[in-house]
């Protein structure tokens, strides 16, 4: 099925045509947007979403771009969305920390599992990373996630972003930057204790 | 070479995009620097995490979750409001109704006020709602503020 099919099949709400579009793009959607939200099932959930933000604005699809940077587009912005949504949620979950006790557990919770050395650097490098990579702007975390986990080209990113060749090449650069500036002071900080 | 000088070059050491000579200066340092050396290795570790996160899959069973979503969403149509609506028009409509609550409240407030007063003050008033509202805690304050006395 080619591009211009499954489109003209998704707008005549075609169940060949989802189906052909789900099979084909599903691991992409939710690939990229557990890179932005940070675990599976989250990007699970939002996937449908996704994919129904899909089907419902194909009648908007300028064809300016590949089918598939379009997708890229909508599963970057919805993620992105999702991750601001769960920043505030997280404040609110930071409020709610202060009424825990002193061990970090609220009152009649059972205690936490046993968790070996090996799987707690795991968990403490994987928050690392995540949180070097929330904190970068907006503009240079798209960039450097779909050209670092995504393993998108500077050309796919400058079509996915909207941006020029040169541009994406200098947000890399200074996401790059900055990630390294982020971990080496967490390092240096982590060799000291 | 300081501990400095290797950091900044770290990210072109790492990548061996370094000319020749500066990547042997870099190896001599971290050959006599156990700091740097585990600053290398620490951020192994994180290039090693990025391949592990690109190489998990995701459930099986999505695809068919998906499907089901999109099937339910043709066969029983949500109302999808426009982004006009939801962005601007919901806030602004939501924002005239708290403010019509306020004025609506504040004028309501106004009136009632000064026949409160009245009521609350003159004994003929609470003779009256003694009288009509059938409220037997007055009876029983009145028998309290006897004993008192």
């Amino acid at each position: 099925m080619t591009d211009q099919e499954l489109i003209e099949g998704i707008l005549r709400r075609d169940r060949k045509a989802f189906q052909y579009l789900v099979n084909n793009y599903q691991k992409q959607v939710i690939k990229t947007a557990c890179y932005f939200v940070g675990n599976m099932e989250d990007a699970e959930d939002l996937s449908q979403e996704i994919f129904l933000d899909i089907i419902h604005s194909m009648d908007s699809f300028k064809k300016s771009s590949s089918l598939s940077t379009w997708i890229y587009r909508i599963t970057v912005n919805k993620s992105l969305n999702m991750v601001k949504r769960h920043k505030r949620r997280g404040m609110m979950l930071r409020i709610e920390s202060l009424f825990k006790t002193p061990d970090g557990r609220e009152t009649g919770m059972t205690p936490e599992p046993h968790v070996s050395p090996a799987d707690f650097e795991h968990k403490e490098k994987c928050e690392l990373l995540q949180a070097a990579i929330g904190r970068l702007p907006e503009n240079q975390r798209i960039a450097f996630v779909l050209n670092k986990f995504d393993d998108q080209t500077y050309k796919q990113i400058a079509e996915i972003m909207k941006i020029g060749l040169p541009a994406v090449e200098s947000l890399i650069h200074r996401a790059k930057a900055n990630m390294q500036k982020h971990l080496i002071i967490h390092f240096s900080e982590y060799q000291k204790k | 070479m300081d501990c400095s000088q290797f950091k900044s070059d770290l990210s072109a050491f790492r990548e061996g995009t370094q000319p020749a000579e500066m990547h042997d200066l870099c190896e001599q340092h971290l050959s006599s620097c156990r700091a740097c050396s585990r600053l290398v290795s620490e951020f192994d570790k994180v290039d090693m995490l990025i391949e592990q996160v690109k190489a998990a899959e995701p459930n099986p069973f999505a695809a068919t979750r998906i499907l089901q979503r999109l099937e339910n969403e043709v066969d029983t149509p949500q109302k999808r409001y426009p982004v006009v609506w939801v962005r601007v028009l919901r806030p602004a409509a939501i924002a005239v109704a708290l403010l019509c609550g306020i004025l609506i409240g504040s004028y309501t407030a106004k009136n009632d006020a000064a026949p409160l007063n009245q009521v609350i003050n003159t004994t003929g008033n609470i003779d009256f709602l003694r009288s009509n509202l059938f409220i037997s805690e007055f009876a029983d304050e009145d028998k309290i503020l006897v004993i008192n006395n």
